[in-house]
């Protein structure tokens, strides 16, 4: 029997799994969408994963979760680590990019920019407070135009003339776009200004004041989108390496340091068929009335967070009362 | 009592112990400690107040509401040399409109720079006031602020690496119960020396080159635990030493301008605001002593504070030395800091390793 980690990252727009062996192949992988359910997606991601995975020849012995969700999925899974994706996507490119010097990152709610030297992150940044210019801009501006986002690539690469579009906040260059389509611009032109919007967004953004040296890596939801990568080698003037297994980065980077780490514990598939359940609870034992997530597997409290002193603290083991 | 006040300034750190002490001792009025700042303080604040102002405002607003419900009859507001200046203007007229009945002492009315100005302000809190006596406790009381300052320093540095958990914060807390109760000098003066002595006596699991950060920013947000969510606990907890020069002991009592500009005139020509010239010297020592880290951190719409990024993004390139810059608004889901400060402190300590 030899080793297997698993990898999962659940982001706010799309949960990523993959499952590795010791040497970082993957052996399993899949990509779907959250639509809101990250428990329910999760457990739908682990039925994929089980089907393409070979349990004669391979165990997973460690599970790692990363992604907004990581704490939920992470209680459900039983994860052996827990980490957050910067780190994880650092990992996961620099395994597969040892000379990698700048990672560029575009999710469906946040975007990132990873400085690396000598196979070590130096510097981060991620936008803060607002989601402009991230994949959920792009997705909603597609149901405008009434064109699927997995097209936009392959339409922008068809404009000679991109439109200009205000690239600052989301509103005003939704307000920008509808504009420019009232006053005649041909789709493909506005769709690969969106294009140019977003990497101009970015690198004023998250970028600001970070120096970008090749060779850089794009990555995310986003990467996948021919469009933008183009609008960036434009921009950047240099070439960039978009990584086929790119999206999953996060997940594969996760199951790296799971299985780097010595905390192991047997993965069962079984967790599909439990029933998890989440209820939120205010603690009202002062008026900071801290909200509290507690996580049920069957029925019995397996977890809990959101509080901020002891006075919070609920019992691991309760039995939920109905 | 023949016009003696019951006097609060709205909550900040540790300061009002200080506050407490001048103001009972000195002054003669009487001090009513503001409440704790919760999430219903920064609500009612912030419900109150214009939505773009700074948080600071939103804050201070909030517990001066608390304070008028614990029973203070006067607020007391600082002056400042940013917006703050004119947060008490605005403040009181909103606690006005909202139909609060107070008195409202506001330095900046008498922000002469005159002795006797000043002193007519407190002789609105206590007109029988002693000048001589106000003047000797000041004194006492700036020399409080410092070991207060001291204290806490002392605090971040260690409260990581303790080997029974908790048992820095009770030294501090029973500190802050004593200050809290004193009447003399003297009082103070003990209660310091036997904090020391117990804070000194905590074992501590430090390893030899543990990690350093620095903490840089606005004042207001980056010393109040509460305000910035209580970022350098979270990173001394990690196992991080965590220094900030910025207080009020070395931004007022012991403030050389001038010299912090020379030293750092190559990154910066002039003063840019109340924090900036402290800021970027601060960052440059952090950096020149070979610090892992700088955290900056500002409340959003801060101007000061936006003006020393692009030098901090100049010493973070000469010093290769990473900065962090966390923004604060009124939200309050630690969830987003948390993400952050963890990836901060994965990239600083494999970084060390590294190098």
């Amino acid at each position: 029997m030899k080793e297997a980690y698993l990898g999962i990252d659940i982001g706010s727009i799309s949960t990523k799994g993959v499952i590795i062996d010791e040497d970082n192949n993957i052996l399993a992988s899949s990509y779907i969408w959250t639509e809101g359910n990250p428990l329910g997606s999760a457990k739908k991601l682990l039925g994929i994963l089980e089907e393409q995975f070979d349990k004669e020849t391979y165990q997973i012995v460690a599970t790692g979760t990363t992604g907004s969700a990581r704490n939920l999925v992470g209680a459900m899974v039983g994860a052996t680590m827990v980490k957050n994706e910067i780190t994880a996507h650092a990992i996961g490119t620099t395994t597969l990019y040892p000379d990698v010097r700048t990672i560029l990152e575009i999710g469906g709610q946040d975007s990132k920019i990873i400085l690396v030297e000598n196979g070590v992150a130096i510097d981060y940044a991620m936008n803060t407070l607002c989601a402009a210019g991230t994949g959920s801009f792009l997705s909603s501006q597609a149901k405008r135009l009434g064109v699927e986002v997995e097209e936009f690539g392959d339409i922008a690469l068809k404009s000679t003339h991109p439109t200009q579009i205000a690239a600052r906040c989301t509103v005003f260059a939704e307000s920008d776009l509808v504009h420019k389509i009232q006053m005649g611009h041909p789709k493909e032109d506005i769709i690969a200004g969106l294009c140019k919007a977003v990497v101009s967004n970015y690198l004023n953004n998250v970028g600001k004041g970070k120096k970008i040296l090749s060779p850089v890596v794009f990555q995310g939801g986003v990467s996948k989108n021919i469009g933008v990568t183009a609008a960036f080698k434009e921009a950047l003037g240099c070439d960039i390496i978009v990584d086929e297994n790119g999206h999953l980065m996060g997940a594969f980077g996760v199951a790296i340091l799971a299985g780097r780490s010595s905390k192991r514990k047997v993965f069962d598939f079984s967790v599909e068929d439990m029933e998890f359940k989440t209820r939120d609870t205010n603690c009202g034992r002062c008026p900071n009335n801290c909200e509290i997530i507690c996580v049920y597997r069957d029925g019995v409290l397996i977890d809990s967070w959101g509080n901020r002193c002891d006075r919070g603290a609920i019992k691991i083991g309760t039995k939920l009362a109905n | 009592m023949n016009g003696v006040k019951k006097v609060s300034f709205p909550s900040f750190t540790h300061y009002n112990y200080a506050f407490k002490y001048f103001m009972e001792n000195g002054v003669g009025a009487r001090y009513i400690m503001p409440p704790q700042m919760t999430l219903r303080t920064l609500d009612r604040g912030t419900k109150a107040s214009p939505d773009y102002v700074c948080t600071p405002f939103k804050t201070t607003l909030g517990s001066m509401m608390d304070c008028l419900e614990a029973g203070a009859d006067t607020i007391f507001m600082s002056m400042g040399l940013c917006r703050l200046g004119y947060y008490g203007e605005l403040q009181e007229q909103i606690l006005r409109d909202m139909g609060y009945q107070f008195d409202f002492v506001n330095l900046s009315e008498y922000s002469t720079g005159k002795r006797r100005d000043y002193i007519k302000a407190l002789k609105r809190l206590n007109p029988r006031m002693s000048v001589a006596k106000m003047m000797l406790v000041l004194a006492e009381t700036v020399k409080l602020v410092e070991q207060l300052d001291e204290a806490e320093a002392m605090y971040y540095k260690n409260c990581g690496f303790e080997k029974v958990k908790g048992s820095c914060k009770t030294a501090i807390k029973r500190y802050h119960t004593a200050v809290e109760t004193a009447t003399t000098g003297r009082e103070l003066e003990a209660a310091y020396k036997k904090f020391k002595k117990e804070f000194n006596e905590i074992e501590l699991d430090k390893p030899e080159n543990p990690l350093k950060v620095g903490v840089v920013g606005e004042f207001l947000t980056a010393q109040d635990a509460f305000s910035n969510l209580d970022v350098e606990q979270k990173l001394a907890d990690m196992g991080v030493e965590v220094y900030r020069y910025l207080n009020a002991t070395s931004r007022m009592f012991h403030y050389k301008g001038k010299n912090l500009q020379v030293e750092t005139s190559e990154y910066c020509k002039y003063d840019m605001g109340p924090t900036s010239t402290i800021n970027i010297w601060a960052a440059k020592n952090y950096a020149s002593h070979s610090f892992d880290g700088i955290v900056h951190i500002k409340s959003a719409g801060c101007t000061p504070e936006i003006d020393i990024m692009p030098v901090l993004h100049n010493i973070s390139e000469d010093y290769k030395i990473p900065v962090l810059y966390l923004t604060y608004d009124s939200q309050t889901s630690d969830t987003g800091l948390a993400t952050r400060l963890e990836a901060f402190y994965d990239m600083i300590s494999m970084r060390k390793k590294v190098l």
